[in-house]
């Protein structure tokens, strides 16, 4: 039996705006295990990003539990969830949320610094992500002169810095066209043969055919699971 | 929509900033017109102290000076403050004229919208900083007073009004600038985020990069926002020249005019003289801080009057300094106006002054043989000084349009004037002239008053001496240090009026770095958010808005205390005095006024962190 990475049980959040409280996730339960490529798809306001937001420790639930790499989450506070993302987790974000003052290399390199890595081999590190993404020529451009799609690579090698045993992508192609998005696909698919476990949330029909299992959400459930 | 429901709808959507633009505006308001109208109370204390007999002109001057560049440097930063936070608030609505624009709407309209929005914003924060203003005027001079002060309260009026039309104006001169900036920007221009960011492509050249992540977020943050970061450091700037003139003028000046007086009165000299004389001399140097009325007195009374034996006997005393005789008496003196070259046309000459009389004390003294180490303009009188004089900074202040270039008859001699001095005595009527000139005029030789300089290592056994040789005669002897520190406790108690007012310039500027650095991480929440999202913990992004608020502090504070220093030496005290100790107090209390700026970044900073990732991420 395979290591469970991810486990939520009875999952619950809640949001309140004003008088009015919106149920993001309603008593969900779900299991990752170690090394699946997961695809979550759903219409908007499903909860796809509040999951992805729980399982990367960036957000607690109202109720349930959350136990991501034997941790739960929503018993920590934010000095050890940061610790807890830098150890296990790489996020990538849909509208790719680079560091504006930081050009494309450092943007890797605050990531693998974080990640702990020695002063020495920062460089070289975020060199070889760079490389990974083939974006070594435009190292030493800022986000805004940079593409959206070059942007998400980045945001993939950023992820990638500190080498996670998890990586969540929520809508990584949804800003994209067709062409760029290929790329980021490539890039996912790499991920996934590494052995690392994927949990990504997407309508792309290129990323969905990557997936070992895809959840539906819907209204904050899981409505239906394919294999 | 129309000219004023859109303005209301954009400040009611923008809750925090509005409320953040309307509060620090309100703050700067209500210390400006605080200060203003406290510091001219002051002044008035001050000055009724002049009018009142008490002080001398010499020293009002210092004070009133101090006072003025106080309340002119606060209404400067009340307007630069003002301009800042009105900018900022306008910087941020640029993205939004983009979007207006783009959808057609003209840019007439666009200023209409925004200017009215500044116009509310304007109106509403002068208000309340008005109001405040004149609320914490009350309870600070009712505070004061209820320490042992007495302040009367005279609101200023004129001030009040002056200083609201000048921050209205102010404010929509700035406010309006963005907005005009922002309605001449090209629809697409106006969206790019390289404007409203502000162009990077250089920024990774300016920063060496072996530089922490800390630093090079925090260093490019702040050029990012170059205009704003600009217009915080110049806004920052004139209020720390305003903090550093206070603090450190306000305690160079404490110890300079203290140090004056210490000097016109002499340390550690003691008053041989008839206890009517003695008496009279010490009610003339109380004058200073004490204003009595004296009833007339005959000076030369032959009783009043000191042998030259008696003289030569306490001279030869071990452990006196030196002697100094005097023959003092007070007199009608009259000014003679003089004749200086036309500043206009250097060929032709024009006459100062007028004939105006004044009653004055006249002393006769060995130039020599002098206790006195007065501040003073001109020269001391020498030995071989014939007809000349040096007088006091009341008398050639009020006296005199020119002194140094005018003659004073005393005793139906004229005299030139060769010197004015600050002297708490008769408050600064005095008039010195040599002895022997004065013997002769009045054909009345001898001294009726000795003042000797003892050690004070010896002085009780000097004392007993001087006693003992004052036996069976109707003279006594005073100690001249007891009033002396009556006089420092005096300019202490004025001082300390003073000193009040860097308080609030300091608690300004502290408002100017807060509105400045919450301004700047409400444009950078999503960034923060991203950066703990990867891993970094709340203490990495706290460091980085810590690292910011030193930045600015530390390049504006270098401009500010060296202008301040320079406006303190250039235009305030004349000929500073400054010990060690005040030396290292300034530099503590600048240090100190520093450091809590910076501290107070960390509130921001605390709240910044205090939001959760996500709601940084996506709700910004």
């Amino acid at each position: 039996m395979k290591e469970k990475v991810v486990l939520a049980s009875s999952l619950c959040k809640q949001y309140q705006i004003s008088n009015l409280t919106i149920e993001a996730l309603k008593n969900l339960d779900m299991e990752v295990e170690k090394g699946e490529f997961i695809s979550i798809h759903g219409p908007s306001g499903a909860g796809k990003t509040t999951l992805l937001n729980i399982i990367g420790g960036l957000d607690k639930p109202t109720s349930g539990k959350i136990v991501v790499f034997g941790h739960d989450l929503g018993t920590y506070d934010e000095n050890f969830l940061a610790t807890f993302r830098c150890a296990y987790v790489g996020f990538v974000f849909q509208s790719y949320n680079l560091i504006s003052t930081l050009t494309a290399i450092e943007n890797i390199a605050f990531a693998v610094e974080l990640a702990g890595w020695p002063g020495d081999r920062i460089g070289k590190r975020s060199e070889n992500l760079l490389k990974l993404v083939g974006l070594e020529h435009r190292a030493n451009h800022f986000p805004a002169q940079l593409s959206g799609g070059e942007q998400q690579r980045v945001a993939f090698a950023r992820a990638l810095a500190n080498d996670p045993p998890l990586l969540l992508a929520d809508e990584p192609t949804g800003n994209l066209d067709v062409e760029t998005g290929l790329e980021i696909v490539r890039i996912l698919e790499k991920t996934k043969s590494e052995g690392k476990t994927v949990i990504v949330a997407t309508h792309d029909e290129r990323i969905l055919k990557l997936a070992n299992r895809t959840l539906r959400l819907h209204d904050g459930r899981i409505i239906d699971t394919n294999e | 929509m129309s000219e004023i429901s859109f303005p209301i709808k954009d400040l009611t959507r923008r809750k925090f900033q509005t409320g953040l633009t309307i509060l620090g505006l309100t703050i700067c308001a209500s210390a400006t017109i605080f200060i203003v109208i406290f510091g001219s109370n002051i002044g008035f204390e001050v000055a009724f102290l002049t009018v009142g007999g008490r002080l001398t002109t010499g020293f009002f001057n210092i004070f009133s000076r101090f006072i003025l560049v106080v309340g002119l440097l606060n209404i400067i930063a009340g307007a630069f403050i003002t301009s800042f936070l009105v900018y900022m608030a306008m910087s941020e609505r640029v993205r939004d004229i983009g979007v207006m624009k783009s959808a057609g709407c003209l840019s007439g309209s666009i200023l209409g919208y925004f200017i009215t929005e500044l116009s509310i914003l304007v109106f509403l924060s002068c208000i309340a900083g008005t109001i405040f203003g004149i609320g914490a005027y009350y309870i600070s001079i009712n505070s004061l007073n209820a320490l042992g002060f007495s302040i009367s309260q005279v609101l200023s009026l004129w001030a009040i009004i002056l200083i609201f039309l000048i921050l209205i104006f102010v404010s929509h001169i700035f406010g309006a600038l963005p907005i005009i900036k922002a309605a001449e920007v090209k629809p697409a221009q106006a969206l790019s985020p390289l404007y409203s960011l502000g162009t990077t492509f250089e920024l990774g050249r300016t920063v060496p990069s072996k530089l922490g992540f800390t630093f090079k977020v925090a260093y490019r943050n702040l050029v990012r926002r170059k205009s704003a970061t600009r217009q915080a450091i110049i806004c920052l700037a004139v209020v720390l020249t305003l903090t550093t003139v206070t603090i450190a003028g306000g305690m160079i000046a404490r110890q300079t005019t203290t140090n004056y007086v210490e000097r016109a009165i002499g340390r550690d000299v003691v008053l041989v003289g008839h206890p009517t004389l003695t008496g009279r001399y010490v009610n003339l140097l109380s004058q200073f801080f004490e204003a009595k009325e004296m009833g007339p007195i005959n000076y030369l009374n032959s009783d009043f009057f000191i042998s030259e034996s008696l003289v030569l006997k306490l001279g030869n005393i071990s452990g006196v300094h030196k002697v100094d005789p005097r023959l003092v008496l007070g007199a009608s003196v009259l000014e003679i106006p003089g004749i200086i070259p036309d500043p206009h046309d250097p060929k032709q000459a024009i006459i100062i002054g007028d004939s105006r009389r004044d009653e004055a004390l006249i002393l006769g003294v060995k130039p020599e043989e002098v206790v006195n180490e007065w501040l003073i303009m001109g020269r001391v009188l020498s030995k071989a000084d014939q007809k000349s004089t040096i007088i006091g900074d009341s008398l050639a202040l009020e006296m005199f349009d020119n002194p140094q270039n005018q003659s004073i008859k005393v005793f139906e001699e004229i005299f030139d004037i060769v010197g004015v001095c600050l002297d708490p005595l008769n408050n600064g009527k005095v008039v010195y002239m040599p002895l022997n000139i004065l013997s002769t005029a009045l054909g009345q030789t001898g001294y009726n008053l000795l003042f000797l300089k003892i050690d004070p290592s010896q002085r009780s056994q000097v004392l007993a001496e001087i006693e003992n040789e004052l036996v069976g005669k109707d003279l006594e002897v005073v100690e001249l240090n007891e009033i002396l520190g009556k006089h420092v406790n005096f300019l202490d108690h004025i001082w300390s009026f003073v000193m009040f007012l860097p308080l609030f310039s300091l608690v300004t500027a502290t408002l100017c770095l807060l509105s400045y650095l919450m301004l700047s991480i409400a444009g950078q929440q999503r960034e923060f958010g991203i950066m703990r999202a990867l891993g970094a913990k709340p203490r990495r992004v706290i460091k980085i808005i810590f690292m910011q608020a030193l930045l600015i502090t530390l390049i504006s504070g270098a401009i500010g205390i060296s202008v301040g220093l320079f406006v303190t030496f250039a235009f305030l005290i004349p000929e500073p005095v400054i010990s060690h100790y005040t030396l290292v107090s300034v530099t503590g209390w600048l240090l100190l006024a520093l450091s809590l700026l910076c501290l107070s970044s960390l509130y921001p900073a605390m709240k910044a962190v205090k939001k959760s990732v996500v709601s940084a991420i996506y709700s910004a």
